[in-house]
């Protein structure tokens, strides 16, 4: 344990290094316990949690926005009239209204609107003209129908290779009036043409993802009540820390300590609207009504608008990849143009720079605008490295005949180097040696037998009459190695059970009973003592810049604010508690220094008399009815122990694990998918997922399945069916609703195979390293590998739709 | 959603009056799985002014084989059809009709009658807010013939409208393999002759007649009948083709069949042509396919729905070879 100030400030922020500060074998209790029980389990799973659309506040409005029917028009009048006589109508928020004239910081990503209501839609359902508060949802409804628009229709564009083509209608002229191409990126090393000039075979080929949405299980909301002058906020957003600063930016600024804002539940947003100014602006144009109506305001979209958000991988890639015969990729260039990412965003070479030992890479991204919802980083925005990286090996594999396996190892590697340079990294960075993706290769083959069931592309009809396919694909996906958070914790008066503090949003995956074990191991606490609900605003955002990352940054500060803290009480237990007019309160263990002293079970012991200890509740004393730390010996009774408040806070940046300007990554994960395809009809059957994911920790090993579960479930719907359609001709999305936007259930996966691995591979405490992402991006990719295995013919154009096998197999 | 008046009717005369005196501005409920929803999205021009709940009337939910006829009720959940042991041993395709239709919750709510007289699919015709007035709302033109037609019809527009929607129902095409009568409140007619398209109009039916139920002939010795559907998600999902077929086999060769494939036209679309090819005929794979093939000989697939045919034809086939044996 860290004893001084300065040995406290290296262990705080030295994570250039596996884990220096470990903690000892006997004291892990709770940490990667299987019968550790979420904290929220029970609460969402009977329906109990409360989540922002469940807000009811006292004469509290429902305000809606109107949307656009067209993918591209201006509002060229708008009257107003009948909506505002409908009775039930409290406030009608136009568009020319002076409070919404000026241009706000909103708080979202890249070409948001900045105006809290636009004039102008740049696509079919885009909230623009004018918000409307009334006394139910249904009023609004009625509302908003009766709202008279006159439109100036506008020339649109909806496919992104189309949108580049000169004569291409230009989609948003307002924020890019030249061009549909908003901005390119490129990235790489060595010199491609070199490479292919080296190489036995240079394959070319082209791939296409289809625009897809996240659904969140609720709709974007969000709930304004001004308290007086400052306002109290409830805001599905995963981002509490940048909302807090927009918001306190608003109406000439509002001092950040008098906005009281509620993060409560999000289930699964993945990322959502919170990243778009169309939903901040939601929070806008509510507090500008609940100041005028002075009642609270909770705005939503409906089911349908939430479908308008999509995710950051839509577009087209064109690949060249040249490769020796026996595997070894010397070079891969890949073009790829995305449509409307809210941010440059990554790739599509990223992953191969970072997990390859390929010496001549070059990727180019083009963000190509069109008149569909904005993009960004929901599900993930790794998507087009992971798909990029599965494809570009599997293909190498399929053309040279080679076992994907062998093509992976092959190419293994750290940031262009091979694994003998990670090896000795490892060795300098006291990593263990571990081979992380060998040993995810071993597991997963044996998972589907892969030995045996592998077999040349288009070979294996089964007695069912279907083709069968194995596919398989590796990574090491994201991320322990960015991001920074703070958090602080107290021991509670009466019972001296310890909460933790710090605002952050719960995006579903259970990281809260995870930062609980963490802190209950390291405080020797029982883990029933230990809790963390992080929906109020203490002061801390226990968060990191985006919400990509979480145990390896939040986990070290929940570590680093527990060691203090029993730093503190042991040092408090042996230290003379007080001098009153009545007397003198003595130490608890006056014959003790802090050293003698240890904790376990929630209770302090002498540790070479475990005989004399206190529990944790006997030290930190009452919370009297005379004060907080009243001892009733006024009232004739004893002394009751008591003692200082317990508290401690700390913070963790983890951008130092960036060595020499990358970031090595040792760990890997590996993922195989069994499939049969119905040459008949096309209908592709997943019968089995295994994925292997050397998390290097798991803390919580449950809750690490739990991703890997959602994961599959949500990447096969991504692979097989997810897409938002839109009219060619009219520009209108038609498929916004559950039913015609198909996401798959867990019945569509097949059986599940989860197997952690824990090389200890990780950058973040006990050499932990994320999960969360990891699983969603790989999966869809891998259905193409697996449908090539069995039919034979590459299928590159996602989602991999019957009407692509027919036409794939020559039967269309 | 708007409001709307709610009635619930004792008897079916009683539901037939309330009909016929909103005149076309009422309409009846049951499960209501398909009404509600079409209601909550004001797909359509206008919107009813009263609902008839006809699941408070007495003795409608049946399932029961009498003098030769399986009789079911227009109220039967499809939950109870899909499990009910006769229905399930004589009448199989209607059992997995059932069983494979939407999903367990919507199957407890929905029924039989509300199956088969649910409305057309199409996400032009059913796009929120009447966005699209097409042929089928009285309007001027199908928007699904130069737009997105992965889900219509490959067997051509409905005469005379030219509407390429198609007929989602999984148990009507199982009925109709059956050879089932429908009751109504004034009236019982061939299954077939059930079905037509028309603006707002996917049945027969007038104003204010209610089904009652279904008559199903018990099949004759030698029969089998099976129901296979090609839908995307296995828990949850209408049909991209489905196809039932009723076959009767006398000394080793195909007597009779009754072949419907559903979800390709705007209302279930009987397979005549492969009827006839397989008529006569030994019930093997060759011939499978050839009834297939002759099923979809007479296709038109539109620019985005050409796998459907390809479907079909596998459909037929299959469905013909489940009844084997």
């Amino acid at each position: 344990m860290a004893s001084t100030e300065k040995q406290r400030a290296r262990e705080m922020l030295d994570n250039l290094r596996f884990d220096k500060y470990p903690i000892p074998k006997e004291r892990i209790k709770s940490i990667g316990d299987r019968e550790v029980r979420r904290l929220d389990g029970v609460e969402k799973a009977s329906g109990k949690a409360n989540y922002t659309m469940d807000v009811q506040l006292p004469g509290m409005l429902h305000m809606r926005f109107l949307t656009s029917p067209h993918p591209h028009a201006a509002i060229k009048s708008m009257d107003t009239s009948k909506a505002e006589a409908l009775p039930g109508v409290r406030a009608v928020l136009r568009y020319d209204d002076p409070e919404i004239q000026q241009e706000e910081d909103l708080g979202g990503h890249g070409v948001s609107p900045r105006l809290p209501i636009p004039l102008v839609a740049h696509f079919q359902g885009e909230e623009c003209g004018v918000a409307i508060a009334a006394d139910s949802e249904e009023i609004v409804d009625e509302a908003l129908r009766l709202v008279e628009v006159q439109w100036e229709q506008r020339p649109f564009v909806l496919d992104p290779l189309e949108a580049l083509a000169s004569g291409a209608p230009i989609a948003n002229p307002e924020d890019f009036p030249e061009s549909n191409l908003e901005v390119y990126y490129e990235a790489g090393r060595g010199d491609v043409e070199e490479g292919f000039a080296e190489s036995d075979v240079v394959l070319e080929f082209a791939s296409r993802r289809d625009l897809h949405t996240y659904v969140s299980p609720e709709r974007a909301c969000g709930v304004w009540r001004w308290n007086g002058d400052y306002p109290e906020v409830w805001c599905k957003q995963q981002r509490p820390h940048i909302v807090k600063r927009a918001v306190a930016s608003w109406f000439g600024g509002i001092p950040m300590n008098r906005i009281e804002l509620h993060i409560l539940y999000q289930g699964a947003s993945f990322g959502g609207w919170s990243q778009f100014g169309w939903n901040l602006a939601g929070n806008y144009c509510s507090a500008v009504i609940s100041r005028r109506t002075n009642r609270p305001v909770k705005w939503s979209f409906t089911r349908r608008e939430d479908f308008y958000g999509g995710s950051m991988d839509y577009g087209a890639h064109q690949y060249k990849v040249g490769a020796k015969k026996d595997g070894t990729i010397l070079a891969v260039k890949a073009e790829s143009v995305y449509a409307n990412p809210m941010w440059g965003g990554q790739g599509p070479v990223l992953h191969l720079e970072e997990c390859t030992n390929i010496p001549h890479l070059y990727g180019k991204r083009s963000l190509a605008i069109v008149n569909k919802g904005p993009c960004t980083a929901v599900r993930c925005e790794q998507l087009p490295n992971t798909h990029t990286l599965t494809l570009v090996f599997d293909h190498v594999a399929g053309e040279l005949g080679l076992d994907p396996i062998d093509v992976a190892l092959k190419n293994d590697g750290v940031h262009g180097h091979d694994m003998a340079w990670a090896s000795e990294e490892k060795m300098k960075m006291g990593f263990p040696q571990t081979d992380s993706l060998r040993e995810c290769i071993k597991s997963g083959k044996k998972a589907v037998a892969w030995d045996k069931k592998w077999h040349k592309p288009g070979t294996k009809k089964l007695s069912n009459g279907r083709m069968h396919g194995l596919g398989f694909t590796w990574n090491h996906e994201w991320e322990d190695s960015a991001g920074s958070g703070e958090i602080a914790m107290r021991l509670e008066r009466n019972d001296g059970t310890l909460r933790i503090l710090g605002m952050r949003c719960d995006n579903g995956v259970n990281a809260e009973t995870a930062y609980c074990q963490v802190a209950a191991d390291e405080m020797g606490m029982k883990i029933e003592d230990v809790f963390y609900r992080p929906h109020v605003d203490t002061g801390f955002f226990t968060q990191t810049p985006d919400s990509s990352t979480n145990m390896s940054v939040n986990g070290f500060a929940v570590r680093h604010a527990s060691r203090m803290l029993k730093e503190r009480i042991l040092k408090a237990a042996c230290a003379p508690r007080a001098e009153t007019q009545r007397g003198s309160y003595p130490a608890f263990f006056p014959d003790c220094t802090p050293e003698d002293l240890d904790i376990a079970d929630s209770a302090i012991f002498v540790k070479m008399d475990p005989s004399r200890r206190l529990t944790l509740a006997e030290f930190v004393g009452p919370a009297g009815d005379e004060g907080p730390l009243c001892f009733y010996e006024l009232y004739g009774h004893e002394r009751t122990p008591f003692s200082e408040p317990m508290f401690s806070y700390s913070y963790h940046v983890q951008v130092g694990a960036y060595k020499g300007g990358i970031r090595p990554r040792f760990i890997r994960q590996a993922h195989f998918m069994e499939v049969e395809v119905d040459t008949g009809t096309g209908e592709i059957s997943i019968t089995k997922v295994a994925n292997v994911n050397d998390v290097g920790k798991a803390i919580n090993p449950m809750a690490c399945e739990g991703q890997m579960y959602g994961g599959t479930y949500m990447g096969i719907g991504r692979a097989l069916w997810e897409e938002v359609v839109h009219d060619p001709v009219t520009g209108v999305m038609l498929n916004g609703n559950l039913l015609d936007y198909k996401i798959a259930t867990i019945d569509d996966c097949g059986p599940i195979d989860t197997i952690l691995k824990e090389s200890q591979l990780g950058f973040g405490p006990y050499g932990l390293a994320g999960i969360g992402e990891d699983v969603p991006t790989m999966i869809p990719a891998l259905l193409g590998p697996a449908v090539y295995n069995a039919i034979g013919v590459w299928i590159d154009d996602y989602p991999i739709t019957p009407q692509r096998v027919l036409k794939a197999l020559g039967k269309i | 959603m708007k409001a709307f008046a709610h009635f619930n009717a004792a008897s079916v005369e009683e539901a037939v009056s309330l009909l016929q005196r909103y005149d076309g501005k009422a309409q009846v409920i049951a499960g209501g799985t398909d009404l509600l929803g079409k209601m909550k999205d004001r797909i359509l021009p206008g919107y009813p002014e009263a609902l008839v709940n006809i699941k408070t009337i007495p003795g409608l939910d049946g399932i029961a084989e009498k003098d030769g006829l399986l009789k079911v009720g227009t109220l039967a959940i499809l939950e109870d059809i899909a499990h009910h042991p006769v229905v399930r041993e004589k009448y199989s395709a209607l059992a997995q009709a059932a069983r494979r239709t939407a999903s367990p919750h919507l199957r407890e709510m929905g029924t039989l009658g509300g199956n088969i007289t649910q409305d057309i699919r199409c996400w032009y015709y059913r796009n929120p807010n009447n966005r699209f007035p097409c042929l089928r709302k009285g309007g001027g033109r199908c928007y699904a013939l130069a737009g997105d037609n992965r889900y219509h019809s490959i067997f051509g527009g409905s005469v005379p409208e030219g509407c390429v929607a198609v007929h989602p129902s999984d148990t009507a095409p199982a009925l109709i393999a059956l050879g089932a009568k429908v009751l109504t409140s004034q009236r019982s007619m061939a299954i077939d002759e059930f079905f037509q398209v028309g603006v707002a109009k996917t049945t027969v039916l007038e104003g204010h007649e209610v089904v009652t139920g279904v008559e199903i002939p018990q099949p004759a010795p030698g029969s089998k009948s099976a129901f296979i559907k090609f839908a995307f998600r296995k828990s949850i999902d209408f049909p991209i083709v489905n196809c039932a077929a009723l076959v009767q086999t006398q000394g080793g060769k195909v007597a009779q069949a009754r072949i419907c494939l559903n979800a390709v036209f705007p209302k279930p679309y009987r397979a005549v042509a492969a009827e006839e090819a397989i008529r006569g005929k030994k019930l093997n794979q060759a011939n499978a396919d050839k009834a297939g093939e002759a099923a979809v000989a007479e296709a038109e697939p539109l620019s985005h729905n050409a796998y459907m045919v390809t479907a079909a034809k596998a459909l037929v086939s299959r469905a013909l070879l489940a009844c084997s044996g």
